[in-house]
């Protein structure tokens, strides 16, 4: 046995964390960019928790919406923020699912004790978005750079035309199938009969938990105000019924047989920007620093589906990797004291659980004898979610991470949370986290 | 039966254009010409321009539709010519099976040969077969069978009935939405050479009689094709029956169904459903 032997594996401590308000696209985060707001968040973090000029283990964070020039992201925003520069860093990637996957990458590795500590995060813009020029354009430009004559060089820039100076503008859509994400989910819950009016109640419920969240004063650990935002832009404590009822189906144009869409703009996350940080430990490290320990990351799954070919719904791929994860852990879907079922749409939640509650599907697609069965409302999203606070794609883990983490903590000892998000791509990460 | 061996790719442009100016007067039977290429490779360029428009990985090996590229300027030169009955301003590609004996590699040396076949009465005209076979090192490792309409022909007395259709199973709702643009025909003209005018324009196609340009039938089978493409067998048979134009621009879904160890597809216009082209892909 060598002398620096590793520990055995351990669970990794949830510190804390710290986000920025999210903001709508287009407004008060409009001018800054992906590492402009992952700077001021790992800055807000490091100011939390006294971090100034140490180092911690590794900063891994993400963002879906990337510029070509951000191919050191995280690393550059470490450089900027306040960290010792001698904190080492790397970028991520798993769609809506990069800011949970940031922070089991970290988790795994102070498991193996390879690292002490670590922060995690995501930031994403659609203001500051990266825009690319035509692919006719790209491919000539490329050219006339490797062009070595005058001549080659005048040949390359004849092919220019007038209409490929358009950039191409990202879009919120699947490169396979040509679908924006809300369609498919639209096919999902025309699927699963999601009504309207139940998408809408929990839209309202979403709004009001968060809106009470933050009277209390629950975020004020958890979120730095940033370029004049205190809160979620997003979030309308005064959201009802009513006025969502009179929203317009915004999604449906792929229905079969003319069916009128169920999701309106009021139950759809809009597109917002924003970022989140949390601060992961070893047990020995928090205790040295004289830091809490809110929860611990217990155990962590991956899923995907094929929505292209085989039939199954874009977001369902959590329904999949929930059930794995609670078979290697042994505990049924009801040894919760609260879930983080990511709000990409109203109707994702609802088709998420009512999967788990159908015995057919919980047989034939999952392989359960039984199915997972039903979960108490009361224990659902409890300070809201992306409904109410937007959902900056990547920043939405580290958000949903520390909140949980913060929530599991209050409760007291013992306790347990599950957290399932829904992923691009077919994917989806989930997470059992435990005071 | 005499074959012709070409020692290049005769001039696509040209052949439309003789194709166009010998259009009148044409008839008679078949003839058992068979025009060939030998020791045919590949240009990587051409193949990384195909598999862009068409949407398929560039990779090692060809797409199953790729070697029509190389067979289709025979065939042209085959309907083209004078003793070939039918006009080609008029002929409507109606159905193209492709047989994909084994995969073939990007580098591989090819031997080309194509004839005409099948002159065959149709309810509204005559179909004709252009056949084509690619060899390598002496056995055969792709062929295809291209059907052709010629509305108001007359095949000749005795003719068989032609087989234009391609039926598929219950595909349910579709699984990808396309938006096609309108340079559609004009780059798929570019990397194939294939350019009749009724794809180029809206004006060219209209002196054809088409309200606005269509898209290559052949592109669409490729972009059906490249949505499976990992998803296929070793050796396979696509089939393929293309119905309604396909009007540029437009938005067509895809819908496919894994069936028989390969796939029933379909192409429609995402709004009236108009059935643009129906596919079955089996084992061979």
């Amino acid at each position: 046995m060598a002398s620096n032997s590793k520990p055995a594996t351990r669970k990794a401590a949830i510190v804390g964390g710290n986000r920025i308000p999210f903001a709508r696209s287009n407004s008060t985060y409009g001018q800054a960019s992906n590492q402009d707001m992952l700077t001021a968040t790992i800055d807000g973090l490091v100011a939390r928790f006294g971090l100034q000029g140490e180092q911690v283990g590794e900063v891994v964070a993400g963002a879906v919406l990337k510029h070509a020039r951000d191919f050191n992201l995280t690393r550059e925003s470490v450089l900027g923020s306040r960290l010792d520069a001698s904190t080492p860093a790397y970028d991520v990637q798993q769609a809506c699912g990069t800011g949970l996957e940031a922070a089991i990458l970290v988790a795994n590795k102070i498991a193996l004790g390879q690292i002490e500590s670590g922060i995690a995060g995501g930031v994403d813009t659609t203001s500051d978005a990266p825009l690319a020029v035509g692919d006719d354009l790209r491919r000539i430009l490329i050219s006339l750079n490797s062009a070595k004559t005058l001549q080659d060089r005048l040949k390359a820039i004849a092919r220019i035309r007038p209409g490929m100076i358009a950039p191409e503008i990202p879009r919120n859509a699947e490169p396979r199938t040509g679908l924006a994400m809300g369609e498919h989910a639209q096919l999902t819950a025309h699927e699963w009969e999601i009504g309207r009016e139940e998408q809408d109640e929990l839209t309202v419920r979403s709004h009001q938990n968060m809106a009470a969240a933050y009277e209390r004063g629950f975020f004020d650990d958890l979120v730095t105000p940033f370029l004049g935002l205190t809160r979620d832009q997003n979030l309308r404590p005064d959201s009802s019924l009513e006025k969502l009822a009179k929203l317009k189906p915004v999604f449906g144009r792929a229905l079969p047989d003319g069916a009128e869409g169920t999701m309106t703009a009021g139950n759809s996350t809009p597109l917002t920007d924003g970022a989140s940080a949390v601060l992961l430990a070893s047990d020995e490290w928090a205790a040295e620093q004289g830091l809490p320990v809110l929860a611990h990351l217990v155990d962590a799954q991956t899923a995907a589906v094929d929505y292209v070919h085989g039939g199954e719904g874009l977001l369902m791929a959590p329904v999949y990797a929930v059930p794995k994860m609670l078979a290697r852990n042994g505990l049924t879907l009801q040894d919760f004291d609260f879930y983080e079922i990511h709000e990409a749409f109203a109707s994702t939640v609802l088709a998420t659980m009512k999967a788990w509650e159908d015995p057919a599907y919980c047989k034939e697609k999952l392989g359960l004898d039984a199915p997972l069965g039903s979960i108490d409302r009361s224990k659902l999203n409890v300070y809201g979610s992306s409904l109410a606070a937007g959902h900056p794609f990547a920043a939405t883990g580290g958000r949903i991470v520390a909140s949980l983490a913060k929530t599991l903590h209050q409760a007291g000892p013992g306790k347990r949370g599950l957290i399932s998000i829904c992923a691009a791509g077919g994917q989806g990460v989930v997470a059992i986290l435990e005071s | 039966m005499g074959t012709t061996v070409l020692d290049a790719p005769p001039n696509m442009a040209a052949l439309f254009a003789r194709a166009a100016l010998t259009a009148r007067g044409r008839g008679g039977d078949l003839p058992d010409t068979r025009l060939a290429r030998t020791g045919v490779t590949v240009e990587p360029g051409s193949l990384a321009d195909y598999a862009r428009v068409c949407r398929f990985p560039l990779s090692d090996t060809l797409p199953a539709t790729y070697p029509h590229m190389l067979t289709f300027p025979l065939q042209m030169a085959l309907m083209s010519d004078r003793a070939f009955p039918l006009a080609l301003p008029g002929l409507v590609h109606v159905r193209n099976r492709i047989d994909a004996v084994r995969p073939i590699g990007s580098g591989e040396t090819l031997d080309l040969e194509v004839w005409a076949e099948r002159f065959a009465s149709h309810r509204s005209g005559a179909t004709v077969d252009l056949c084509a076979s690619v060899s390598a090192g002496g056995a055969e490792v792709w062929r295809s069978r291209s059907t052709y309409l010629a509305r108001g022909a007359k095949a000749p007395a005795g003719a068989p009935d032609s087989d234009v259709t391609v039926d598929v199973g219950d595909l349910g709702h579709p699984v990808a939405t396309w938006r096609i643009p309108d340079d559609a025909g004009r780059r798929y003209a570019k990397v194939s050479g294939d350019v009749n005018p009724i794809h180029l324009s809206g004006l060219t196609a209209k002196a054809f009689g088409f309200k606005r340009a269509i898209a290559h039938g052949m592109w669409v089978k490729a972009r059906v094709l490249a949505a499976v493409e990992n998803r296929l067998p070793e050796a396979f048979t696509v089939d393929v029956g293309f119905r309604k134009p396909l009007f540029l621009p437009s938005t067509v879904t895809l819908a496919t169904a894994a069936t028989g160890g390969g796939w029933d597809a379909a192409v429609r216009n995402a709004k009236s459903g108009t059935e643009h082209l129906l596919a079955t892909v089996r084992p061979l």
